[in-house]
């Protein structure tokens, strides 16, 4: 069995796992309207963590997150040889345009003296998910015994204008799944997780991670296939891997962007795979969409709804907008998900999907 | 037992197939490096003129790897044919691209696709129709225990071939290397960390030989 655990969110919302979900749970957003943002000087809604200034911010929010998720195990796995270090993230440290990654890695390994070399996934929206199912498979394959995967994205010129260029940009705070929905809101942020072999390193108890797979659409490089066959293959396959039938899934964390494209493909895929009555949400809402930190930030605050028996709102959402039904969760509701799915898709064509269940 | 069934160099002034040099960059030529080896080996595909410097380098060497295995694709489903590609850089050459329109102009749409290093699976994708699993890591340098590695964890889990790629681009330096791995070879190389590091240089003295001679 491999364990996941001692998850963390640092993000407009909070600094710790514990702000962030107190502000989930009152349905606070941190998306903001950020004065002279775009490329025009435009004012446009991001989720932006207004304290963090000054060079070297993206180095800084995954060394904070380290320091954090150390406190949360057992005291030699940071350092251990049998400890690998998985980063997610598609840009890097955007003040190093040349070499975005190198830097900041070396940057981290030194500061925390760690055995191994971190390894850096980059897999556009889907990293996050990807590193994890990474992390799980050199964990099993036994290459190594734990994983810190950490997934950081920070808000810059170069992506904001990026997605204005591609008018992906919401005017208003993206609403995910609803019929007025016309738009990302970009974010930035950090997440962490530890994955092991062994649940005692942990020092509040983990959950089961069941790993997925990916797969891609094959259909065009920056948009979703009409039929949704990537995200139906890479959910298909993680279900029937782990021996999982849907009317075990209590919950879909889905990806929900909020563009009209994105959100449609996913309703098209959930219905093909016989899923449109899971509850489900987008946590984009409360945090944006914070590309390579995405899948991690909000595969942490799906444990958050499995230790604490609740089902954040999907915020933004008010009216179906989808052609294919979804039961999309329009308020906090008291459950006990004990199994959620985790989805996510992005640029290049990639669909990843992971399973987390209770003990 | 997993082998290295086909491989393909991609350099600053040679494009080699198996360690047999295919094409050699004509300095004088009005086209690019990579739009020469395009129309030399009579490759017909439109998108591959609006593709970056990675996902080009990504499409030849693919096409030259299946051109000299052409039973490869049918052998295998769809979704069997992984990919596991890595680089040094990320989409830094396409991203510095983008940063020079936009601070000179507008930021370009299509030069934003593709500023994410995965975009070139996507395009391989495409045009072969595979569904299959797909992972881009950044590493300091080649590392062949990498592919190794992942090559085991994908191969052990429903994939039955990788397509794997070190494509490194920076300005004038072009370090592409790019290989099959398949679980039966006959007469291949077995695809260890020694015999892949030997092959992955081999592109080198080629390169240091071509320049000697010429």
């Amino acid at each position: 069995m491999t364990y996941i655990g001692a998850e963390l969110m640092i993000s407009p919302l909070g600094k710790t796992t514990e702000e962030n979900r107190t502000a989930m749970t009152a349905n606070r957003s941190g998306i903001s309207l950020i004065a002279d943002a775009g490329f025009d000087h435009q004012n446009l809604f991001l989720s932006k963590m207004t304290d963090l200034d000054g060079p070297g911010k993206f180095t800084r929010l995954i060394i904070q997150a380290v320091e954090a998720i150390r406190n949360e195990m057992d005291d030699a796995v940071l350092l251990s040889e049998r400890t690998i270090f998985v980063i997610s993230s598609t840009k890097g440290d955007p003040e190093q345009i040349n070499d975005p990654f190198n830097a900041p890695v070396s940057a981290v390994q030194q500061k925390f003296n760690l055995a191994n070399r971190p390894l850096v996934i980059s897999s556009a929206c889907i990293s996050g998910i990807v590193a994890i199912n990474t992390a799980h498979h050199l964990i099993h394959a036994k290459l190594y015994d734990h994983a810190v995967v950490i997934g950081c994205d920070v808000l810059s010129d170069f992506v904001v204008y990026g997605f204005q260029s591609l008018f992906a940009i919401g005017d208003t705070p993206c609403k995910p799944f609803d019929a007025a929905r016309n738009g990302i809101s970009i974010g930035e942020g950090c997440g962490a997780v530890v994955i092991s072999a062994s649940e005692n390193i942990f020092k509040n108890a983990p959950l089961q991670l069941l790993a997925g797979t990916t797969a891609n659409d094959a259909n065009h490089i920056s948009g979703p296939s009409r039929t949704g066959e990537g995200l139906f293959r890479s959910v298909k396959k993680t279900m029937e891997k782990n021996g999982i039938a849907a009317d075990e899934l209590d919950f879909i964390s889905a990806h929900g962007t909020a563009t009209v494209f994105n959100d449609e493909m996913e309703s098209i895929a959930f219905d093909r795979l016989g899923m449109s009555t899971i509850p489900l949400n987008s946590l984009k809402g409360y945090f944006g969409h914070t590309l390579g930190a995405a899948g991690i930030i909000e595969t942490a605050a799906s444990m958050q709804m499995i230790r604490n028996g609740i089902l954040f709102k999907s915020l933004g959402f008010q009216e179906q907008g989808t052609s294919k039904a979804l039961n999309i969760v329009s308020g906090n509701t008291v459950a006990n998900p004990e199994t959620i799915l985790k989805t996510a898709s992005g640029f290049g064509g990639g669909n990843a999907s992971l399973i987390l269940r209770s003990l | 037992m997993k082998f290295i069934t086909a491989y393909a160099h991609l350099k600053e002034n040679i494009c080699a197939v198996n360690g047999e040099m295919i094409c050699r960059r004509d300095k004088d030529s009005g086209d690019s490096w990579f739009k020469q080896i395009y129309k030399q080996q009579e490759f017909v595909y439109p998108k591959f003129h609006k593709m970056d410097v990675l996902s080009q380098a990504g499409f030849l060497t693919s096409k030259l790897i299946k051109r000299a295995n052409p039973q490869f694709a049918e052998k295998y489903k769809d979704d069997e044919i992984a990919m596991l590609f890595a680089n040094q850089s990320g989409s830094a050459e396409t991203d510095q691209k983008f940063v020079h329109a936009y601070r000179n102009g507008a930021p370009s749409p299509s030069l934003f696709v593709y500023t994410l290093p995965n975009i070139v699976m996507g395009e391989i994708a495409i045009l072969n129709k595979w569904y299959g699993e797909s992972l881009f890591a950044v590493l300091p340098e080649f590392d062949p225990e990498f592919y190794i590695n992942h090559c085991h964890i994908l191969l052990s889990a429903g994939s039955e071939a990788v397509l794997c790629s070190w494509l490194e681009i920076a300005g004038n330096q072009i370090d592409v290397f790019t290989f099959l791995i398949e679980k039966e070879g006959e007469n291949r190389s077995e695809f260890t960390a020694d015999n892949l590091s030997k092959i992955a240089f081999a592109g080198n003295l080629h390169k240091t030989e071509i320049n000697a001679n010429y």
